[in-house]
């Protein structure tokens, strides 16, 4: 999958988003060994010590742990990946919901048109 | 790297050099047993010197076009490799420029004395035939006076000074080219220029090294065609070695100013 | 440990023109620097300096300490901006020729790169296509061990999936105590590889920061940046 980096933030900053990304999505398994930085940085056309710094933002986070002669690991934590997948979902919501006022709905209309759509949606998929 | 650096100057000039030598020999080869072997002394005077004038000329250009060709190979070779688009690989390898200078001494040097050899086996191999010999042995003694020496010897020691001036040559043509890039926007008209300007040095400073040593004064020339003993090789030879030794110095002043050139001047465009 | 590159006072002169005025770096190990400018700015007259093609006018430059020369020669391994080879030898010989001078050339690196290509060993260079030339002059160069990697316009006139190929070879040769110095105008393209970028302008460095740096402090892509920099 390609890694779609945007060209005006720091480079770290979205990498360490996307793995972040992949871990809740559940791309990465807790648990799992993460490939090694040189690989990574190959797959994202990045400079290694930028995907390095990612990583060790990502360690200081406690997302991922390293082990000194096997690698570096996603953490066993369940908890804190759900916690984080809480915290990522009411961002988008919050997101969600600003652009709606920006658009001029209350939140009761938008709540409405949210339900709306999910009942089209199961029409949808019901025909 | 002295010895890596001149195998590569080899090759790359191998095969111009080795095509330039077989077509030469071939000549001569051809010459000698298609044309020398068929000439009468004892035939027509006058045909015979015509024969001889035209196919002496003849050789003499071919000479000229097989020597200055190798003197072309190894001056563009010198060029191309050290200071354009190629000089790039050429100086970053690790080598220092002195060593390049050396490596290129040794390989143009290599090449000239092959020529040198082969040109000569040329011409041993045009004049030895039987009609030839025979021919000569009946003004050997006449020769030999006049020159001084036996042929054969004076044959030899002119192989032998070209073979040493060669390094000489080697040096004043990479000289020229090597000053010439002095000049970097118009590096080609440099070089051509250094050698007309170092030529014309050189005869001025042997026109007065000559004067000084009295070799101009009307005593000496009278000494000369009266043929008071005076061989004319013997004069010829009197003022070569004044002219060897002035040759190898120039040499010798040439490969101090490359040495710096090459050490503290390398400027690639 | 020492600096990989080292510049003091570096001037070069061509007559009254200064090509380079007073230039200062010092670029550290494992380290993908971008060296920009416009043409003219002077980046190949400093990476001539560092291979010891020009010699300077005034001030230092140091490879690891020393200044341009053998030493310095045998741990620099450089991309001209032309086709510096010679076009009528062949691919197996430019290997060799490349075993004989380098003890740090990796024939197995270079074999392994020229067979994913799929490149003719027997083809003489100029029997290659513009762009397969110039991926063999890269090859050659990424696969000496060396500890400085200069490229200059690594990239410049190749199509884009040739480009991804160029910097992905790049990416996967360089070893972690090697730098690599990068000179281009084509700075979209290679931004994401770049440690460090270096701007030069009229001879003089106008900016010498990391990529995020930049990022951080300005809101914008070094190529945006550099475009407002330079503008016309």
């Amino acid at each position: 999958m390609p890694w779609n980096l945007d060209d005006d933030r720091p480079i770290y900053l979205q990498l360490m988003e996307r793995i972040q990304h992949d871990i809740i999505s559940g791309v990465y398994k807790p648990g799992d060994k993460i490939p090694s930085v040189r690989d990574l940085a190959l797959d994202a056309a990045v400079n290694p010590n930028t995907m390095q710094k990612a990583l060790s933002e990502l360690e200081r986070a406690g997302l991922v742990y390293s082990q000194r002669t096997s690698g570096r690991f996603i953490t066993e934590d369940e908890k804190m990946i759900k916690k984080m997948k809480m915290e990522l979902a009411s961002e988008h919501i919050r997101h969600f919901f600003d652009q709606m006022h920006h658009l001029g709905f209350s939140d009761g209309e938008t709540l409405e048109m949210i339900q709306e759509t999910i009942r089209g949606n199961n029409n949808a998929t019901n025909t | 790297m002295l010895g890596k650096l001149i195998k590569y100057d080899l090759k790359a000039t191998a095969k111009v050099f080795l095509l330039l030598h077989i077509v030469y020999f071939i000549i001569c080869l051809a010459s000698r047993f298609l044309f020398m072997d068929r000439l009468d002394f004892n035939g027509d005077k006058d045909l015979l010197l015509a024969q001889i004038i035209v196919f002496s000329s003849a050789m003499l250009i071919l000479f000229v076009l097989v020597n200055s060709g190798t003197w072309l190979l190894f001056t563009v070779r010198f060029y191309r490799n050290l200071f354009s688009k190629e000089g790039y690989l050429t100086w970053t390898l690790p080598a220092s420029g002195v060593q390049h200078l050396w490596a290129k001494i040794i390989s143009g040097w290599i090449l000239y004395a092959v020529d040198v050899i082969v040109l000569s086996a040329g011409i041993v191999l045009l004049v030895t035939g039987q009609n030839v010999t025979d021919a000569y042995a009946a003004v050997a003694a006449e020769v030999t006076a006049e020159f001084g020496m036996p042929i054969s010897t004076f044959g030899i020691y002119m192989f032998v000074l070209s073979f040493l001036s060669g390094i000489c040559a080697v040096i004043s043509s990479y000289f020229c080219v090597a000053a010439g890039q002095l000049f970097p926007s118009h590096r080609v008209i440099g070089a051509v220029a250094v050698y007309f300007i170092t030529s014309a040095c050189v005869q001025v400073l042997t026109m007065l090294i000559l004067a000084a040593s009295g070799h101009f004064s009307s005593d000496y020339f009278a000494g000369v065609t009266a043929g008071e003993g005076r061989s004319v090789v013997g004069y010829l030879f009197e003022g070569l070695w004044g002219s060897i030794l002035l040759m190898f110095a120039i040499a010798a002043v040439q490969y101090a100013v490359m040495h710096f050139i090459m050490k503290k001047k390398i400027n690639l465009i | 440990m020492r600096p990989i590159l080292e510049c003091q006072q570096l001037t070069k002169k061509y007559g009254n023109f200064f090509a380079l005025s007073n230039l200062n770096i010092a670029l550290d190990r494992g380290q993908i620097i971008g060296l920009l400018g416009p043409n003219g700015s002077g980046k190949t007259t400093l990476i001539k300096l560092i291979n010891g093609l020009l010699v300077p006018s005034e001030g230092h430059i140091m490879i690891n300490g020393m200044a341009p020369g053998v030493e310095s020669k045998r741990i620099v391994s450089y991309l001209p901006d032309r086709n510096y080879l010679n076009s009528s030898m062949r691919v197996e010989e430019l290997l060799s020729f490349y075993v004989d001078f380098y003890d740090n050339f990796s024939m197995e690196r270079a074999s392994k790169m020229l067979d994913a290509l799929e490149i003719d060993r027997r083809a003489r260079l100029h029997t290659l296509s513009k762009g397969t030339a110039e991926k063999v002059q890269l090859i050659l160069v990424m696969s000496r061990d060396a500890e400085l990697y200069v490229l200059d316009e690594p990239i410049g006139g190749v199509d884009p999936a040739a480009r991804d190929y160029i910097l992905q070879t790049i990416l996967t040769n360089y070893s972690e105590n090697a730098s690599v110095l990068i000179s281009t105008h084509l700075i979209a393209e290679i931004e994401n590889v770049l440690d460090r970028v270096i701007f030069l302008q009229n001879g003089q460095i106008s900016l010498n920061a990391t990529v995020d740096e930049i990022r951080t402090e300005y809101g914008k892509s070094v190529d945006t940046l550099f475009r407002e920099v330079f503008r016309c």
